[in-house]
């Protein structure tokens, strides 16, 4: 859950997708400004921490990277309980990829709390050529449910920085479940995104 | 005093031009409880030279126990040790029973407690500060530091070598002379007196510290548990210093002077730890001073002494003694090849060449044809084959992201990367209800690298997956059973490290998911990793070694654990950022240690069946229903 003290927050994260969608990559990026091409699999889970300046305040993200296989399914809820945020990871280059992403915002839906912010992420946007998930599809189902919607490249840095800046201002501060429909509001005017980060 | 400048009779470790300071009879170590199992000998001290030696020699022959053997006595025999090697001395003064001292050597091992049946510790103690530097501790009034020339980094230094016995200093004690040190007692009275006030400062202390503790027991107790060890495996006895202040149950163990020892010097983790956060002691250590029983790491196996094992068939004539060699130094890299497969099972101990050479032709045309179930599924078969696809989608993102930094798997388009696929698109069909599941690659890259033939390393791997199959179950009771086991072993070995975990609700040990699944192989280099499972193949001091060393890296590291009071998520960052800084060779001296400390109890900690162990029933081992597994 994301607690707040003053300005600065913490916010448990999770990121949550098939296999190699790229979800450690995007980690990696957004941590340590690093790419590995051939990023090993993720056994079990790994934690990582990184704040995010805004402009008047400061949101620690404490990251929790998962396994993507289905057979590792019934660890996942220890890791999503309690989250604050969820990024749901799919491979723009492999339809199967967004469908189990579908799956996890579902299940998050059904059993994660209300408040979570949840963003769909369609990763390997370097790849046009091999695309075979539509960015329109993708926007669609994200609008119809609630989520916001980015394309990344781990390996340019496109758009990373920006999901977790996005998130950062959703998050709800001191003012917590005043959105009835579920639809989390940006408080207060937008600001401009600040990344914590060199790279953007 | 003793002193019998004259007595020239010569023992183990005295030359030409030696001077005998000081010797002291009827001076025994207490091997275990057993009134009659001591072991009484000499004491000396020699000056050679410009150093200062110290020797005990057991008498030969008096032994009243016939379970002590003459080996048994030899194995604490202390040949001339001289005093640069020293690091201190701590005297103990049980109200009940006799004196007895403790020597900590610079490298951090240290000798059992001497004691002193008919006294002279004092002597002893003065006749040291005659012929060598030593000072009494600033922090207690029982340790006498030797060669402390209160240098931090020589301090650092030598705690990284633990446990291999280096010298902190080759200074000759003559570069200190009595007259240089801060308060000399080469004069009886002021050391009476400072001696005097010193154990009242001790006693005050041990009083306002834990009335109820009883060193002189807890020796006791541990050198039991330690000569049980060395009878078992004749190896040396060692104790390993872990501070500088050598007092049970003290503070000061927390404070910053805890710096200059980083126990986890080998990680790059290291943080000043909170000043105000008691850590438990270990219940293994003994007045700071743990017990490193592991025998030393021994070279691995050669090709030469391997031959000399086979008999002129090819059959291993002592496998029980091949399985201790490989588990004290494991197997030379280019004799693996040969020696894997008996490790694994694949090959009985038993067999001939002919009869392994006729094993591997009939296995191999069984590999093909069970490669080629899935090799004739056409492109339009597979269309409507979603599982196969599915299954081999899944190992193709695994097998190009594996082990890519070793040169065998760095080329994009190498045979070894198709390799790794075929023959884990096959196993996926040989054990069509496990398929496959992440972490297989990484089991599998090993065996490929060292077996190089495509169907012998799919046997292998058909091997180790019957004892690490079930770690791959879907509902997780493989590694479920593992991580209870586990839980269970630190309960016994480390109580308020347990106790930690539970009120920090990290019972369910999923931080060491990792480690278990895929047996470390995420946590050292490529051939450290082969070096360790090589050992845990062996099953040589039980089939569950792995879980010991889980136990040993955690108490490696129990201080930074609780002291700076880690939840389950920091401890999953720690744990997994610990790869690549463990030292092997260490953990699996302690792993050994904390094996057989554990004995049977700590095999029923395990329950039947957990693997390692061959599965107690067979039958639908693999087999659980899913809904919407995709494989």
């Amino acid at each position: 859950m994301a607690t707040s003290r003053n300005k600065n927050m913490n916010a448990k994260l999770v990121l949550l997708g098939d296999v190699g969608a790229g979800k450690s990559s995007l980690v990696l990026r957004f941590v340590k400004g690093q790419f590995i091409e051939f990023q090993e699999s993720t056994i079990g889970a790994a934690f990582f921490s990184q704040t995010v300046a805004l402009n008047d305040a400061t949101v620690k993200f404490e990251i929790w990277d998962t396994a993507g296989q289905e057979r590792y399914h019934s660890l996942a809820p220890m890791y999503y309980r309690g989250a604050a945020a969820a990024i749901i990871v799919y491979d723009i280059t492999n339809q199967e990829s967004f469908e189990r992403a579908k799956k996890w915002v579902q299940e998050l839906q059904a059993q994660g709390n209300s408040n979570m912010v949840m963003a769909l992420t369609g990763n390997k946007a370097d790849l046009l050529d091999a695309r075979k998930v539509a960015a329109e599809e993708a926007q669609t189902y994200a609008q119809e449910n609630g989520l916001f919607f980015m394309e990344t490249s781990a390996k340019t840095a496109a758009n990373v920085n920006d999901v977790f800046s996005e998130i950062a201002k959703r998050l709800p501060r001191l003012q917590p479940a005043q959105n009835p429909s579920g639809m989390v509001l940006m408080d207060g005017p937008a600001q401009t995104p600040a990344t914590a980060s060199c790279c953007s | 005093m003793n002193r019998s400048d004259s007595n020239k009779q010569s023992s183990s470790g005295e030359q030409e031009g030696a001077e005998i300071v000081y010797v002291k009879d009827n001076v025994a170590i207490h091997p275990t409880q057993y009134a009659s199992e001591r072991i009484s000998g000499r004491l000396k001290l020699i000056k050679q030279g410009g150093s200062l030696l110290m020797t005990w020699i057991p008498y030969k022959g008096q032994s009243s126990s016939a379970r002590l053997s003459e080996k048994d006595k030899s194995l604490y025999t202390i040949r001339a040790v001289p005093f640069s090697d020293v690091r201190s001395i701590r005297r103990h003064t049980p109200t009940l029973g006799w004196q007895y001292v403790i020597v900590v050597l610079s490298s951090g091992l240290a000798f059992p407690p001497l004691y002193f049946y008919n006294g002279g510790v004092r002597e002893f103690l003065a006749t040291i500060k005659h012929h060598a530097y030593l000072v009494r501790s600033a922090d207690d009034a029982n340790v006498f530091l030797v060669n402390d020339f209160q240098d931090p980094l020589q301090r650092t230094l030598s705690s990284l070598e633990l446990p291999r016995a280096v010298s902190v200093t080759n200074t000759p004690s003559s570069a200190a002379a009595p007259s240089e040190s801060p308060s000399s007692w080469t004069d009886g009275e002021t050391f009476d007196r400072n001696s005097a006030l010193a154990q009242q400062n001790a006693r005050q202390r041990q009083k306002n510290n834990d009335p109820a503790r009883d060193l002189s027991i807890q020796v006791l107790e541990k050198f039991s548990l330690v000569t049980r060890f060395a009878r078992e495996t004749t190896s040396q006895l060692f104790w390993e210093a872990q501070g500088d202040g050598f007092i049970p149950n003290d503070r000061r163990k927390h404070d910053k002077k805890t710096h200059d020892y980083p126990r986890i010097a080998e990680s790059n983790n290291i943080q000043k730890l909170p000043e105000d956060v008691p850590v438990p002691e270990d219940p293994l250590e003994f007045d700071k001073v743990s017990l490193v029983w592991g025998k030393p790491r021994q070279p691995p196996l050669g090709i030469e002494e391997w031959s000399a094992f086979l008999d002129s068939e090819g059959r291993v004539t002592d496998s029980e003694e091949v399985r201790k060699r490989i588990f004290y130094g494991g197997v030379e890299q280019g004799l693996r090849k040969e020696v894997w497969p008996f490790l694994l099972g694949y090959h009985s101990y038993d067999s001939t060449y002919a009869e392994r050479e006729y094993l591997v032709s009939v296995k191999k045309s069984e590999y093909e044809t069970i490669k080629n179930q899935w090799k004739s599924i056409s492109k339009e078969q597979a269309k409507r084959f979603t599982k196969f696809r599915e299954r081999k989608g899944l190992i193709e993102k695994d097998v190009v992201r594996t082990d890519r930094s070793i040169s065998f798997y760095d080329e994009d388009d190498s045979p070894n990367i198709k390799s790794l696929r075929d023959i884990l698109l096959t196993y996926s069909f040989y054990n069509f209800d496990l398929g496959y599941c992440q972490g297989m690659s990484d089991l599998l890259s090993p065996i490929l690298y060292v077996m190089g033939d495509e169907s012998e390393s799919f046997w292998c791997f058909v091997a180790l997956m019957e004892r690490l199959g079930p770690n791959f179950n879907r509902d997780q009771n493989g590694m479920h059973s593992q991580l209870f086991a586990l839980s269970k072993l630190v309960e016994l070995l480390d109580i308020p490290l347990h106790n930690y975990f539970k009120k920090n609700d990290c019972l369910n040990y999923f931080f060491c998911f990792r480690w278990v699944l895929i047996q470390f192989k995420r946590e050292f280099e490529f051939e450290k990793t082969m070096r360790l499972w090589e050992v845990l193949w062996t099953h040589y001091k039980s089939e569950h070694l792995h879980l010991y060393v889980c136990v040993s890296i955690l108490k490696r590291y129990r201080r930074k654990i609780i002291g700076e009071e880690m939840d389950f998520d920091t401890l999953l960052k720690f744990i997994n950022e610990l790869s690549g800084h463990i030292d092997l060779d260490a953990i699996l001296r302690d792993a050994e240690a904390l094996c057989i400390c554990a004995g049977e109890n700590g095999e029923a900690c395990i329950p039947p069946g957990t693997p390692p162990s061959l599965p107690v029933d067979d039958a639908s081992m693999y087999y659980q229903q899913d809904d919407d597994d995709v494989l």
